[in-house]
């Protein structure tokens, strides 16, 4: 062993990971999308909204790869837009939830108690509740006082971002869809935090005298990341197909900004005329979720390498 | 006396990423009907392995890649599945190590006992249920008949373990296997253990294979000892002549290392430097030599063969180039 | 005699099972009742008993790490007991732990580097300068190469990972150390190497040990001192050649004669005991022993017996015990 560089346990599981050609693929195609609604306003051929009334609903050309919509505007660019929305959405959301599963799963799990007991019995009431409705009524009864609010304040500031319906939409949708989406993360955290919270090395560091913020965050959290990545990388996933079908239903982001929920709406209902505007962004739909699953998979096997075969 | 269990040449590897590492390297064995053999040695060094390979129970990524088992005639190393099958459930029992997870949970201990009768025996079920009841009683299990119906998490760790050596004693084996069944078990129960395992034996021709760390545990129980050292017999011989006169460096390591009563308090024990091989690492020639305060230079020239220690029992067999010649000498 | 290093009285551990939905009904569990005993600096104390019998139970609630339910743990004028982490952790430096299992008592994620450095830093033992030097040593007191610094846990041997968890033990310069079933887990040739350290550095830094272990025959090796437990209390405590030489609890004595021997030849007369450890829900009343005591007569059952001293130094707690060299042991058989 002395001729050889020390393996972190992070380091071993990139190494896995590497090998595992599905993970690999998934992971490319991940990135490869995630790059290209990043860059997305430099490379899309046209403007998202920009109609072309004299080119509907035309098939795939050269000059429209994925061909045009009843407005005459370009379904590639839309489709991209559409990606900048999941990835904006799903991060966001993701990362909401995150922290707020991470901080009462960890407080849940380190301290136990009365606590714990409120918070497993909050996430118990959260999850019991139907998400669709959940999101309905929140829409229902949100919406119209947030827009109104806003329109006051743009007639105080005259500030025009208070102008902006996208931001109500966008609030509204990491607002609930985060909502919906902490109670597995915090429990998935409170789990792995519990079982660590008891092992040797822990015990070991409360007997050198550390303060339990040290021994959450440099002892138990590090050792609870596994899971939790796997985790993510599915909720990504799940997060993006959440968007679209809220979106889809028109609780979610509203026309014009470009969803792939709403692209496929709109598609559906023309679908036996102009496949290609269901097939475009629901095929994208498929392929990302499909790449986040092997992604997830890959991580799992990467990350618990007991469940090896 | 025909040999009931002949080990020639026995191999094993692990599928590792980086290619198969070798676990046992060349295991010669032979058994007896009716003896009892200790097979003695340190965590890695293929004690366990070697014999789940005989019954076909190596976990995934190890098989035996090569050699040869013969047992009753034919190549256990050869059968597939269905015949291995057949000799686990009838000739040859296995006790495990661990009693609180080698035994199913949810099924009552007379219908486990019970079920291995039923299927490889095509014993009906009330004659396998009574059966299992008198296996109970063997094992020492107060109040057999009310036992029939526990669950195992409802005895404690000796009775299970009890439950477990009732399970492979039902087949009325040749060969009972024991992997560290005590290893688990508070010192009181683990003397119980023994004493139980030693007085089936007394009343039977079977033949026990005893697999332990613990050499003074086995003094007591094997007629014959064979020492394991980094997946390689290196000492083979009648117990007496083991604790008489240990000859391999390593045994006589293992001896003086072990604390006994009857040492001096507060006495430095003899300690072996090092510690043993990973599997495939193996230095070239004697596996120990690295460790051996006796090795000379020719000691990683080739591996060495067992041969019989001059002047000891004429079964006592050592691979080890040193102490084999300076008995000689 | 000079002033006991620590000095625990009628140290208890209770443990409640919370049952039912909302953890409303409990079963309490006699971890450790009424464990009283001074320790000496520079002493190795060993406790020994099967499972259930209390002896890591002790070592943690000495140690607070447990917080015990009862009884005073009086340590440089102080009792530990009750006291809450932040008071504890002036004290926490001097009195160190090291576990059983190598395999979980190390951070998987740290480098022993890392692990070593954290109670060095956090403590201010060494300043960063210093840091490489200090890390070296401690290595090296452990029997291990500098070049371990930089290894993750994974990386070594259940020894290796073992002569680790003493440094970091030692790396706050602690004047106790509680080794729980230190070297249980490990191989007999290992057993024996880090025996052998436990004993070298108790020398070279006046270290007191507190050593649990199941083995009697290793605590020989180690013990000044041997307490033996059964089912939460205390049966006997005696300088450890008194011990081995004459036990006189009849617990000691079947745990003795269960330990085997490593010669073919010995008799095998052993004092059996029957029947297995009662559940510590529900402990038998009065002696605890007494449901599997060969000695066992009418006011073991309704009696708790107590600790008296039989001879200087040597306290049973046994009804039919009544002096060092009269038991009423050979009169019942």
């Amino acid at each position: 062993m002395s001729d050889e560089r020390p393996t972190s346990l992070w380091r071993d599981a990139w190494k896995r990971l590497r090998r595992n050609k599905l993970a690999v693929t998934g992971l490319f195609v991940v990135l490869a999308l995630l790059l290209i609604a990043l860059i997305g306003p430099w490379i899309t051929p046209y403007d998202f909204l920009s109609q072309n009334l004299d080119a509907r609903n035309m098939a795939p050309s050269w000059a429209h790869p994925f061909g045009t919509d009843d407005l005459g505007r370009d379904v590639l660019s839309r489709v991209i837009y559409g990606a900048r929305t999941a990835f904006l959405v799903a991060i966001c959301v993701t990362a909401i939830a995150l922290a707020i599963g991470i901080v009462l799963g960890a407080i849940a799990g380190f301290y136990g108690g009365p606590f714990d007991r409120f918070m497993m019995w909050f996430t118990d009431m959260t999850m019991s509740v139907p998400q669709l409705l959940l999101v309905v009524v929140i829409n229902a009864s949100l919406k119209q006082p947030i827009s109104s609010w806003m329109e006051q304040m743009y007639l105080q500031t005259l500030n025009p971002i208070w102008r902006n319906s996208a931001i109500v939409d966008f609030v509204l949708v990491f607002g609930t869809m985060a909502l919906i989406s902490w109670p597995p993360y915090a429990r998935l955290v409170r789990a792995q935090v519990l079982s660590i919270r008891n092992r040797p090395y822990v015990t070991a560091a409360r007997a050198l005298g550390l303060t339990n913020r040290i021994i959450l965050r440099r002892y138990v959290m590090p050792n609870a990341m596994g899971p939790l990545i796997v985790a993510v990388s599915a909720g990504l996933g799940t997060a993006m197909v959440l968007e679209s079908a809220f979106s889809f239903l028109g609780v979610g982001v509203n026309p014009p900004t470009p969803s792939w929920g709403n692209m496929i709406s709109d598609g559906l209902r023309v679908w036996t005329n102009y496949p290609h505007l269901l097939v475009a962004p629901a095929a994208v739909l498929a392929v990302v979720t499909v790449a986040f699953n092997f992604l997830g998979d890959g991580l799992n096997d990467a990350l618990n390498p007991k469940g090896q075969k | 006396m025909t040999a009931l269990l002949e080990i020639k040449g026995l191999t094993i590897d692990i599928a590792r990423d980086d290619g198969p590492a070798r676990v046992v390297d060349g295991i010669t064995l032979s058994l007896q009907q009716g003896e009892s053999l200790g097979i003695v040695g340190e965590s890695g060094c293929g004690k366990s392995l070697t014999m789940l390979s005989l019954v076909g129970l190596l976990p995934n990524r190890i098989r035996a890649t090569g050699g040869t088992a013969m047992f009753g005639g034919r190549d256990l190393l050869k059968m597939n599945a269905r015949e291995l099958r057949a000799v686990r459930g009838s000739e040859i029992g296995f006790i495990f190590q661990d009693p609180m997870t080698s035994l199913n949970p949810v099924m009552r201990i007379g219908d486990q006992i019970a079920e291995a009768l039923i299927y490889q025996k095509s014993i009906p079920k009330p004659a396998a249920l009574s059966r299992a009841e008198e296996l109970l009683a063997l094992v020492g299990i107060p109040s057999p008949k009310d036992r029939m119906t526990a669950y195992p998490h409802e005895l404690s760790g000796g009775m299970r373990q009890r439950v477990m050596i009732a399970m492979g004693l039902a087949g009325g084996p040749k060969l009972l296997i024991a992997d560290e069944p005590t290893t688990a078990l508070d010192v009181t129960i683990q003397a119980q253990i023994v004493d139980l395992v030693r007085d089936l034996k007394s009343k039977s021709d079977m033949s026990v294979v005893w697999i332990t760390h613990d050499l003074a545990l086995i003094a007591g129980l094997a007629d014959r000892i064979a020492v394991l050292y980094a997946g390689t017999v290196v000492e083979d011989a009648p117990v007496n002549a083991i604790f008489d006169r240990p000859t391999h460096p390593y045994t006589r390591g293992l001896l003086a290392s072990l604390p006994t009563l009857s040492d001096q308090p507060m006495a430095r024990l003899a300690s072996i430097g090092g510690t043993p091989p990973e599997p495939g690492r193996r230095p070239p020639g004697c596996p120990f030599a690295p460790r051996c305060a006796m090795a000379i230079a020719a000691c990683a020239d080739a591996v060495p063969q067992l041969t019989a220690v001059p002047g000891s029992d004429p079964r006592h067999r050592v691979a080890c180039i040193v102490t084999t010649r300076e008995a000689t000498a | 005699m000079t002033a006991p290093l620590l000095q625990i009285r009628n140290l208890k551990k209770h443990f409640d099972l919370r049952l039912g939905a909302f953890g409303e009904k409990g079963a309490r569990v006699h971890a450790l009742d009424d464990f009283t005993v001074d320790i000496v600096e520079g002493e190795t104390l060993s406790l020994v008993g099967e499972s259930g019998c209390g002896k890591s139970t002790t070592g943690f609630a000495i140690l607070n790490l447990h917080r015990p339910s009862g009884g005073s743990v009086i340590y440089k004028g102080t009792d530990l007991a009750g006291l809450d982490e932040d008071a504890m952790r002036p004290f926490r430096r001097d009195l160190q732990i090291v576990f059983q299992d190598p395999y979980s008592t190390l951070n998987p994620r740290m480098t022993i580097g890392e692990a070593l450095s954290e109670p060095i830093l956090f403590h201010a033992l060494a300043s960063k300068a210093e840091l490489p030097a200090r890390l070296a040593q401690l290595l090296a007191d452990v029997g291990l190469s500098p070049r371990f610094a930089s290894r993750y846990p994974h990386e070594l041997s259940g020894g290796q990972r073992q002569r680790v968890a003493i440094a970091r033990a030692l790396a706050c310069q602690p004047r106790f150390i509680v080794c729980d079933e230190a070297i249980s887990a490990l191989d007999v040739s290992v057993q024996a190497q880090i025996l052998n350290l436990l004993l070298d550095l108790q020398e070279k830094y006046q270290l007191t040990y507190l050593f649990i272990a199941h083995d009697l025959a290793v605590v020989r090796h180690i013990s000044d001192r041997v307490g033996v437990m059964y089912l939460g209390r205390l049966a006997e405590l005696a300088p450890s050649a008194s011990l081995f030489a004459t036990p006189l609890h009849p617990y000691t004595r079947a745990l003795l004669s269960a330990v085997p021997e490593a010669n073919p030849r010995a008799p095998r007369d052993r004092q059996m005991l029957q029947g297995e450890v009662p559940s510590p829900l529900s402990p038998p009343s009065g002696c605890r022993f007494h449901s599997r005591c060969p000695l066992a007569r009418e006011t073991c059952r309704s009696q708790i017996p107590e600790m008296r001293a039989v001879a200087p130094g040597h306290l049973v707690a046994c009804h039919a015990v009544t002096s060092a060299t009269s038991t009423n042991w050979e009169a019942s058989e």
